[in-house]
């Protein structure tokens, strides 16, 4: 059943590609500043907390804005996906009521529009690794499996919300509040060694920590992930797609109705 | 094997009282039980479309159709019972679904005709074409917000048509669009048909059902009345509806009239006691379709002999204009006396209205038009069309070129 439901999806790769794409453009209203706009964001972002934490709060970090600036990339990502796919659904009624297709199919695009505006912004950081002069170690192997694996985590956490979104309109209200709460709670701005002792164990149940402390590791400090990070984010990216499209496909008969 | 397979159907929407549609709204009202109604939109609809077929889903508002249309096009669930579909569905359900009013023409094409379900290679060789076809070149470049609402349907129709369908579900598309519009889109309809296409074709235009479709499904109340050969099934729809429903009688009054009516008159010598129409094949109804036959009986009852009577007929349009009237006594027809109960015909043979509620007015009167009885416009019926012409009724002409 799953296997049919992915070969739909193969058969639709032309219309997933297409609404990401258009999406994409639709953010930054089809023009050049639009894109230019995207790129300022993160670096002014980047800015204010550099000054913030480096030089009030006295952070001691090796290569402190290339960390920030890793951190706040991949959490954006991860905050943007689940926030344009918990809309994937409830924002397009006439798509939804009028015409079928898999209905997977919007939130799965709506996560590569995220991607696409990610990968749009780690120019930026290309450019600073770079400046810092930053050497590339064989540890970058692992970004990509980071990445897929982060991907999927969004997209399970995007298919819960997108499908909740339909039946609870103030999901968005409360996962707004929860998605401030854990910016604070995972290390983005700071290490997970000033977490006192015994935040730490419970800061890393949050896939988002190790996803970030790993990339950070192989991208930036030549390190190798730990193989127990890489299989609590294997698993865990394996169990919020499984729980996302579950909870979705349980959902999905009544969208045309109760939207 | 039957390309579209509905078996034991049924559509049961829940309509709570109290809409619930937020987590706060649900933790509060977890302890207060609150009501819905149900609404069976389908019940156990059967039938099965073959290869090539044009099936017509016709019934009034609410019966049902577009729910049984929108089941077959997977976008809402059956409650119970299957539809199998074998082969890839396009959906003319609405056109332009997925318009970016911030794109250009050219843009949206190519994501309309990807929704549509047309390759990627086709969609850029095509587009001058679709362009071309909604008379649009000039517009490609040209974002949607600034088209004319009729710019976008031509162009949503344009895409749309570039489609190889094996299965068009359609939903009264022909309704939108102006005269040429329409026009189009029978061609282009009739040219699916001719190669082959399955149509599923809702309407409420029972002249374009009569032409297009080979068998029709009556659908009334989310019940299904009749499946069967088209013009059997219009026949049924318009001819068949009014038993024990509505006998024709004005202000729904039953057959006998009441006395003191003020659209009754005369010394009642000879009383008119009931007034019938019958249609093509002798059913008694107060529906019509235009062009077919139609039969009064007027019913009498005279109270003493009386000779030389002369009965006649007037007919109003809804409006109350008086469009035609004739009696015995012009037609030539002599009636030496009655007595006693009677009827009295009038053959009409072919209806030339169009479409429209019509009064009738009956009467019998002395030869110097003393009134026996006179029910001034108190029946009624209705004609259904059955060509496109338009109008109140129809002059019999040819074009010459």
């Amino acid at each position: 059943m799953v296997l049919d439901h992915l070969k739909e999806l193969y058969q639709y790769r032309n219309l997933i590609w297409n609404l990401s794409l258009s999406e994409f453009k639709l953010r930054y209203k089809n023009s050049i500043l639009g894109y230019f706009w995207s790129l300022l964001e993160p670096l002014l972002m980047l800015t204010v907390l550099y000054l913030v934490f480096s030089n009030l709060m006295r952070v001691q970090v090796e290569h402190y804005q290339l960390f920030l600036l890793l951190g706040i990339i991949l959490w954006n990502f991860f905050s943007r996906s689940t926030g344009i796919g918990m809309f994937s659904i409830v924002g397009k009624p006439g798509m939804i009521k009028k015409i079928y297709f898999p209905r997977d199919i919007f939130v799965i695009s709506s996560c590569i529009t995220a991607l696409l505006m990610s990968l749009f912004e780690s120019v930026v950081f290309v450019i600073f690794m770079f400046i810092f002069r930053i050497p590339i170690s064989s540890t970058i192997m692992y970004v990509p499996l980071i990445l897929v694996l982060l991907f999927i985590f969004s997209l399970g956490v995007s298919m819960t919300l997108s499908a909740l979104n339909v039946y609870f309109r103030d999901m968005q209200f409360i996962w707004d509040v929860f998605m401030q709460a854990a910016f604070f709670g995972t290390p983005i701005l700071y290490t997970l060694e000033m977490f006192p002792e015994n935040l730490r164990t419970i800061a890393l149940l949050n896939p988002m920590a190790r996803i970030i402390i790993s990339a950070r590791n192989t991208i930036i400090y030549s390190t190798p992930a730990t193989t127990e990070d890489m299989i609590y984010i294997g698993v865990s990216a394996i169990f919020f797609l499984v729980l996302g499209y579950a909870v979705f496909m349980k959902l999905e008969p009544g969208f045309a109705e109760e939207i | 094997m039957s390309i579209i397979e509905v078996s034991d159907l049924h559509k049961v929407f829940r309509i709570p009282h109290e809409k619930r549609n937020t987590v706060f709204e649900t933790l509060t009202g977890l302890f207060r039980s609150s009501g819905y109604e149900t609404f069976h939109a389908l019940r156990d609809i059967n039938f099965t479309v073959e290869e090539g077929e044009a099936l017509g889903v016709i019934g009034e508002n609410g019966s049902g159709k577009s729910t049984l249309l929108k089941t077959i096009a997977r976008i809402i669930r059956p409650t119970d019972g299957y539809v199998r579909v074998n082969g890839k569905i396009t959906p003319f359900l609405e056109l332009g679904v997925g318009f970016q009013q911030d794109f250009t023409a050219a843009e949206n094409v190519r994501t309309y005709a990807t929704i549509m379900g047309i390759q990627k290679r086709e969609i850029q060789a095509k587009l001058d074409n679709i362009l071309n076809f909604a008379d649009l070149e000039k517009f490609r470049d040209t974002k949607l917000k600034n088209f004319s609402s009729g710019m976008q349907v031509r162009l949503a129709f344009a895409t749309a048509i570039q489609t190889n369908p094996e299965i068009l579900l359609m939903d009264e598309v022909l309704a939108v669009g102006d005269m040429e519009f329409q026009q189009k889109c029978i061609d282009v309809l009739n040219q699916y048909r001719n190669e082959g296409v399955t149509i599923v074709f809702v309407s409420h235009d029972l002249g374009s059902v009569r032409r297009f479709c080979d068998r029709t499904l009556l659908l009334h109340k989310g019940e299904q009345v009749v499946l069967g050969d088209t013009q059997h099934v219009i026949d049924s729809y318009v001819y068949g509806r009014n038993e024990g429903e509505d006998t024709g009688q004005g202000n729904g009054g039953s057959g006998s009239l009441q006395e003191g009516n003020t659209n009754r008159w005369g010394n009642r010598k000879i009383e008119i006691t009931g007034v019938e129409m019958y249609d093509k094949f002798g059913n008694k109804s107060v529906r019509f379709n235009s062009f077919d036959s139609m039969d009064i009986r007027i019913s009498y009852k005279a109270h003493e002999k009386v000779l030389d009577p002369v009965f006649g007929i007037q007919l109003y349009s809804e409006k109350g204009e008086q469009l035609f009237g004739t009696n015995t006594e012009i037609k030539g027809v002599i009636i030496d006396h009655v007595e006693g109960e009677g009827h009295i015909d009038l053959k009409i043979e072919r209806i030339p209205m169009l479409t429209g509620r019509f009064l009738l007015t009956v009467a019998v009167h002395t030869r110097d038009n003393r009134i026996y009885d006179w029910h001034d416009k108190l029946y009624r019926f209705d004609v259904y069309p059955t060509c496109r012409d338009s109008g109140l009724f129809h002059i019999p002409c040819t074009w010459g070129f």
